[in-house]
């Protein structure tokens, strides 16, 4: 698991040199994801407090509707996002292998801090601790794709 | 939901009358209140500290939007009307530091407002 994380950042500035002609092909995305994983989103051995029982799986959904839905949809999948397939990177489906291979920690770190490069913001203080543990809870157990309707925001 | 409160509260009263009887001299007298006003984002006062044993009414008052008051490790939940009141009423049971959020979504600094009880022997 520990490469010297220069030969790791070299690798990385590469595969952005890349992106710069051409859209992210195999080897970069792969680089990309595998750099996330492995450096730059830390917090990974963070254990969820909260039980995933149906109480908490709720408190996830509701409190992922008021924010998380813009971008991510009711379902977590983009549906109804108009923006999703538009802007770079890609909004991923967060039932994704690339998002539900991150720790529980991880994720939480970046729903504290959001992740760069990405458009992904971070929520620390606009949601509580305990709210964003419960997204966390509802993230992996994602309701069926397009079960959930579309953002209200969309719906006009 | 409100059934059930009702039920537990009505069976906790009742053991504590059967069994504990040190309990019952504990538990009597006039419940303490407490005001507490939630405004976007803070709530004063932002720490309370309590008596373990001592029945006690938060009166939880918003000055602005709608917000709401929860302590999960003690199952409590209030949620408070725009310009509204709500109030919370228990017996600490445990003692120790217990923290509060806010339990409906008011804005930006939401997830920042916190209320932190001080549970004492
Ligand atoms: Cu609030």
């Amino acid at each position: 698991m520990r490469l010297p994380a220069g030969v790791i950042l070299a690798a990385f500035a590469a595969a952005l040199t890349g992106c710069k002609v051409s859209p992210p092909g195999k080897i970069e995305r792969a680089t990309v994801t595998f750099v996330k994983h492995h450096i730059f989103i830390g917090n990974k051995s963070q254990k969820n407090p909260l039980e995933p029982n149906a109480a908490t799986w709720a408190d996830g959904k509701e409190a992922f509707s008021h924010y998380c839905v813009a971008c991510h949809g009711m379902d977590g999948q983009n549906t109804g996002v108009p923006f999703a397939d538009h802007i770079s990177p890609p909004i991923p489906s967060l039932t994704s292998d690339e998002v539900q291979r991150y720790s529980d920690g991880q994720l939480k770190e970046i729903l504290d801090n959001g992740i760069w490069p990405s458009g992904m913001p971070g929520s620390k203080g606009t949601l509580s601790d305990d709210e964003l543990w419960a997204i966390v809870v509802f993230i992996r157990h994602l309701p069926p794709a397009g079960s959930q309707g579309i953002p209200e925001m969309y719906n006009h | 939901m409100k059934r059930n409160e009702t039920l537990m509260g009505a069976l906790a009263a009742g053991l504590i009358t059967i069994g504990f009887p040190g309990h019952v001299v504990k538990a009597q007298g006039a419940p303490r209140q407490v005001e507490v006003t939630a405004k976007r984002f803070a709530y004063a006062p932002g720490e309370i500290t309590l008596k373990k044993g001592q029945p006690v009414v938060l009166i939880i008052k918003s000055e602005d939007v709608a917000h709401g008051l929860r302590f999960r490790e003690l199952n409590l939940n209030a949620k408070v009307d725009k310009g509204g009141s709500a109030q919370l009423s228990f017996i600490p049971d445990k003692t120790g530091d217990f923290v509060g959020h806010c339990s409906v979504f008011c804005g930006s600094g939401h997830g920042a407002m916190s209320l932190t009880l001080h549970v004492v022997e």
